[in-house]
């Protein structure tokens, strides 16, 4: 188990951020897979719809929302789901505490912390580290290095 | 929210570094909000950085340092600018800035954190497309390995998250082996930091799943490699380290093999214990520390991963028969402490999951752990009643009014119920089948539909058939709402497999099948195999021949038309239209058609017109009328169908010519039957886990291959693999008698039995154990190991291990494996019960016990004896200890208590006796010689004939410890007579006679007879030179 990509967009469908850990398999450029995803998510009424949704013959979604923000990962379709909504959450939890009450615009001006973010969170598709308080102090520290 | 942060952004990381020009070409970017505006101010500023860059090429060609024009800040602001424009532009303006790849690669040199950080950042986004992975991959490798090796940490950090990114994007990396040398370097050493490893551990399964020879390739390397990265889970302080391991260790045990992970089975179910049982009590014993705890649970990631890893070494006792792989753990060879642990998790878990909560995340968490529990209970061999239970809670979430739930619940019961079978799939049918409806009719949502069907689809079976199909075309016919199209199809395929599988009733099945295929559906259901597939049937079955034509006629001749059952229609009608000419006539049958024609595609048009070629051989009379139809067909637009048309005219002038109709009956002959074995539907089930085992009917029997026509009603065609007949049935007769549900903990490492490298100094134990019952195994600096045996019965010894820690540190990460030299195709012995170390620490000076029991079921070669396994940590360094216990025959020579069992001495003229009678009636087959066998720690060869004197004494001395009687005699001292019985459980007991010879030279000469003939002889004379060669 472990994630194929991770992809944040907003509601208008602008890209904030994305990573691949296994590449694009499908047949599709990069840009149509994340048309495609847009499209598919954008579209559900998260009152009436799960948090997983299958998207290719190899790959679900598992996705949730956050005010404008939809933060995607995309697993393995024999994966178990749940874990990745917490996955996610941690995700934005840490987010939160580093920029403080984040919000889109962080993400938007700070896009590479973002992704130092995620890269202290996640690697080669795994989680890597799940301790809030070791993730702030060491974040702290990167953010400050010249 | 945007214009009261909007200022905010740029000083919110105040104490970070900031990029002044990216965050205001960012602000001037939001602040065009029309994309013309927008696009112009991107070009414009491309265009800058291009200038900008070239310049500094330019000049980058001589005095490097010193005309570094642009200087890192710069470079880093605009390959993050590039970045930025690539990303909201989700990618597409990819081309637009590769001219920077160069100035990135630049950046990567810097020695300034934050611009090496920008350099990877940008290709760690890049390298996702294949045309940048193949421009650059090659160039980085030496970027990389430096970055790897480097003396600053966060440098090395960088590098190992690149790798971790793009490793399995650009194979470049992981088949550099100095590279990937650098990454194990960190992985193993005991002085790199904890953040480091983490990291590298990823990094590292990254490159091996690129290239899994990295460990394949060499044997010593990958059985070291393994070692030092199943030890890193030994870091049980915070399981930080634990938790980033986990995943590399399970790639190991999926891919390369689980032999090198089982014995982890008491380290994770301590993990599981720890989290899932401490932790959540309430109680003062819950020291779990809250900072991994996650919505209130105890870490649930390191309990979903080592649930993962867990089952990733062990099968269910229901997959184990099918199993390739005999080297995973069972349930019946994990030792009760665990297995009770194991099992108490799952109990656990349930109770938690069920438990009223109302912080959704808190109640997805929980149910996180459930799950993942619940689709791991099948592995540990679980009562009915678990089982039962399990369901019944599961099916209580079904009612859940959260819609994750009811998803995941849906999920979760469609695993228990295809890994535990029919006790699973009763619990659910016997109360729940409405409520399933219910959720069919009312779920909105297409993950959860297809999730219901798919269950459905599991719960079919003979008795409910009829049931489900009605439902679900209720369903596809009558539903107000279905979420997703491809739901229809979806249906179509499992209702058309349902059907086949389950048919009891033929005029059912046809009716069925020609009912989905006259749903006209907008939809893009635009398979043919459904209708293939009933068409193999019709042909195989005679029987299902003229119901089925009967009522094809009515739906041509109904309103409806579904291309689908046109199609049907035209290959079945065409092929057996003799038989329903009571029904109706040629030419009305040849009018349907007509009609139809001009409704169709192309393709189904080109099978009416071989259909009506069919209709013109069996009945004359619309001959002409077919004529006709081709002549106007000579001028369709379409190539195929004018061809077709021009070749059925010249087949039936050409009949008229020679006035025959050979020709005609050599291309229309008789449809043979169709010999597809599987059903190719099958195939269409997507993610559902394919289990058949489940829905065993009645009906499969004797259905392996199509018959030909002579088959009766029932459908011959279904073939689904069959279950093995029985699970126990195959595995008792490769472990005749009581062995068959023997708890031996590893099963079939006969491969790996034959890799072990033994610990140096192995022998000394290994000698000493065929010899004393009692006394020391191994010692070294680090630990000792003192034994002692114990025969439960002369065949059956337990052996007790004591494990003393020599140093004045702790050791930890104890744990141990036995590995037997064959487990399968019945093998000599088997090593059952084994009790692992209760702790995985030892205290200075202090001691672990544990203990197992070899039962010796044939004659066996010392050499082949149990191999025993044992990890350890100690003072940062890892060791493990590889040492062959001594259990041979000789072993099982046993006088039990000398008052209960009083031995026989035997005489020297019985001893002759019977060594003549050996020799008479086995001759050579039950003998050994082995002569001047060397004695170890015997003083240099005396010339003295006294010596051999004092050799006897030691010989006899030896042979006495290993059990045989020496025969007392005074009339020859030399050679040294002996006798003793082994025992084996399977194939008797057998006497051994000896003579042992003491030479001049100090060395002996052996020979060996044993009532049986074979390698007995040989293997008893193998103990004894084991014994006396020290």
């Amino acid at each position: 188990m472990s994630i194929r990509f991770i992809l944040c967009f907003n509601k208008q469908g602008v890209v904030r951020l994305i990573r691949w850990y296994v590449g694009n398999e499908s047949s599709g450029d990069t840009q149509d897979v994340i048309a495609q995803i847009y499209r598919l998510i954008s579209s559900k009424d998260h009152k009436r719809h799960s948090n997983f949704v299958e998207f290719s013959e190899t790959t679900k979604l598992v996705y949730k929302r956050y005010a404008g923000l939809y933060f995607v990962m995309g697993v393995d379709l024999r994966d178990d789901d749940p874990i990745y909504l917490s996955h996610i959450h941690l995700f934005v939890e840490v987010l939160d505490s580093f920029f403080g009450n984040v919000c889109e615009l962080d993400i938007v001006f700070n896009f590479y912390k973002a992704y130092m973010v995620m890269d202290e969170m996640f690697l080669g598709g795994e989680i890597q580290e799940v301790s809030k308080d070791v993730l702030i102090e060491r974040l702290g520290t990167l953010d400050r290095l010249e | 929210m945007d214009t009261r942060k909007a200022f905010k952004a740029a000083v919110v990381s105040s104490n970070g570094t900031v990029i002044k020009g990216l965050q205001i070409f960012i602000a001037d970017l939001r602040a065009s909000p029309h994309s013309a505006d927008h696009e112009k101010r991107i070009k414009s500023e491309i265009v800058k950085i291009k200038q900008q860059f070239e310049a500094s090429n330019s000049t980058h060609g001589g005095d490097k340092l010193h005309q570094d024009r642009l200087g890192g800040y710069q470079r880093k602001k605009y390959v993050a600018k590039l970045a930025y424009i690539y990303l909201t532009s989700n990618t597409t303006k990819l081309a637009d800035i590769l001219f920077g790849l160069d100035q990135t690669l630049i950046l990567l040199k810097s020695n300034v954190y934050s611009e090496k950080f920008i350099g990877y950042m940008l290709l760690e986004l890049l390298m996702e497309h294949k045309s940048v992975a193949a421009e650059i991959g090659e160039r980085l490798v030496p970027y990389v390995t430096k970055d790897v090796s480097s003396s600053n940490d966060n440098f090395t950090a960088l590098a190992l998250n690149f790798l971790g990114v793009v490793g399995g994007m650009c194979t470049k990396f992981a088949f550099n082996e100095d590279l990937v040398d650098e990454v194990f370097q960190i992985v193993r050493s005991p002085t790199s930091s904890q953040y480091l490893k983490k990291k590298s551990v990823l990094a590292f399964l990254v490159l091996l799943k690129a290239n899994l020879s990295i460990l394949t390739d060499n044997i010593k390397r990958k059985q070291i490699w393994i070692q030092r990265i199943v030890s890193l889970l030994d870091d049980t302080d915070n399981y930080r380290l634990t938790l980033a391991s986990l995943p590399l260790v399970e790639y190991i045990a999926r891919n390369i093999g689980p032999s090198y992970c089982v014995r982890l089975l008491p380290q994770l179910t301590d993990i599981l214990y720890d989290c899932i049982v401490l932790g959540t009590s309430t109680g003062k014993s819950n020291h779990f520390p809250t900072e991994y705890k996650f919505a209130n649970m105890p870490n649930p990631w390191l309990i979903t991963k080592t649930v993962s890893l867990l089952n990733a070494i062990m099968v269910s006792p229901k997959e184990e028969y099918e199993s390739q792989n005999s080297q995973l753990l069972q349930s019946a060879n994990i030792d009760p402490e665990n297995l009770g642990k194991l099992r108490m998790c799952v109990a656990k878990a349930v109770e938690l999951g069920t438990r009223r909560i109302n912080d959704p995340m808190e109640k997805i968490v929980q149910n996180t752990v459930l799950f993942s529990l619940i689709n791991f209970a099948p592995k540990l061999d679980p009562s009915e009643v678990a089982i039962t239970n399990s369901v019944d809670a599961l099916c209580e979430l079904l009612r859940s009014n959260e819609i994750n739930i009811r998803y995941l619940t849906l999920d979760s019961l469609i695993k228990l119920c295809s890994s535990c079978g029919k006790i699973a799939l009763d619990a659910v049918r016997y109360k729940n089948m409405n409520l399933i409806f219910h959720l069919l009719n009312s779920e909105r949502d297409s993950s959860i539909a297809r999730k219901v069907i798919d269950l459905l689809y599991i719960l079919s079976d003979k008795d409910n058939v009829k049931t489900v199909v009605d439902q679900l075309l209720s369903y596809i016919v009558n539903a107000k709402y279905i979420p997703d199209p491809q739901i229809r199809s979806n249906i179509s395929v499992k209702i058309a497999i349902l059907t086949e599988k389950y048919a009891t009733d033929s005029t059912w099945y046809v009716q069925i099948s020609l009912k989905i295929l006259s749903m006209n559906f907008s939809t893009s259901f635009n398979d043919d195999e459904v209708w293939h597939r009933l068409c193999q049937i019709v042909v195989n079955n005679p029987s299902l021949r003229k119901i089925t034509c009967v009522q094809l006629v009515e739906y041509l001749q109904g309103k409806q038309l579904s291309e689908f059952i046109v199609k049907t229609a035209a290959f079945l009608l065409g092929e057996y239209v003799e038989l329903i000419r009571d029904i109706i006539t040629a030419t009305d049958m040849f009018n349907l058609f007509s009609e139809k024609y001009f409704m169709v595609g192309n393709l189904t048009r080109a099978m009416i017109l071989t259909t009506m070629m069919k209709l013109h051989n069996s009945a004359p009379e619309v001959g002409s009328k077919v004529i006709k139809f081709y002549q106007l067909e000579l001028n369709s637009l379409d190539i195929e169908l004018q061809t077709r048309s021009f070749e059925y005219l010249k087949v039936i002038q050409l009949s008229k010519i020679s006035g025959n109709n050979n020709l005609i009956e050599l291309l229309f002959q008789p449809m043979p039957p169709f010999n597809t074995k599987s059903n190719p539907l099958l195939n269409r089930l997507g993610s559902l886990p394919l289990d058949t085992t489940t829905n065993s009917s009645p009906l499969k029997e004797g259905t392996v291959a199509p018959p030909p026509y002579t088959s009766t009603a029932s459908l011959p065609l279904v073939n689904v693999p069959k279950p093995p007949i029985s699970r126990h049935s195959g595995s008792m007769m490769s472990f005749p008698s009581t062995t068959g549900n023997s708890n031996t903990l590893l099963r079939g490492l006969d491969s790996s039995y034959a890799d072990q490298q033994l610990s140096p100094n192995w022998r000394e134990g290994f000698s000493r154990m065929l010899q004393h019952k009692q006394g020391i195994f191994y010692n070294s600096s680090l630990m000792k190991i003192v034994y002692r045996i114990i025969h439960v019965e002369p065949h059956h010894l337990k052996i007790v291990l004591t494990c003393i820690n020599n140093t004045e540190w702790e050791i930890n990460g104890l744990s141990t494996s036995v590995i037997s030299a064959r487990t399968h195709d019945n093998p000599e012995y088997v090593v059952q019960n084994i009790e692992f170390p209760s702790n995985p620490t030892i205290q200075p000076h202090k001691r672990q016990g544990q203990q197992m029991e070899v039962i010796i079921r044939r004659s066996m070669d010392v050499q082949e004896s149990p191999i025993l396994n044992i990890n350890f940590r100690c003072g940062g360094s890892v060791n493990n200890l590889s040492l062959k216990l001594g259990i041979g025959m000789t072993s099982t020579i046993f006088h039990g208590d000398s008052d209960a069992h009083p031995q026989q001495q035997v005489t020297l003229p019985q001893f002759i006796t019977r060594w003549k009678a050996l020799g008479n009636t086995l001759g050579k087959d039950s003998e050994c010689v082995v002569e001047s066998m060397p004695m170890r720690g015997l003083r240099a060869p005396d010339t003295d004939p006294d010596s051999t004197d004092i050799l006897v004494g030691q010989i006899s001395q030896i042979l006495k410890r290993m059990g045989f009687d020496i025969v007392e005699q005074d009339t020859v001292k030399n050679p040294v007579f002996a006798a003793g019985i082994v025992h084996t459980k399977s194939e008797g007991n057998f006497g051994s006679l000896l003579k042992v010879q003491c030479r001049v030279d100090g060395k002996i000469n052996v020979t060996c007879k044993t009532t049986v003939p074979g390698p007995l002889s040989s293997y008893i004379v193998e103990c004894i030179k084991t014994t006396v060669a020290g």
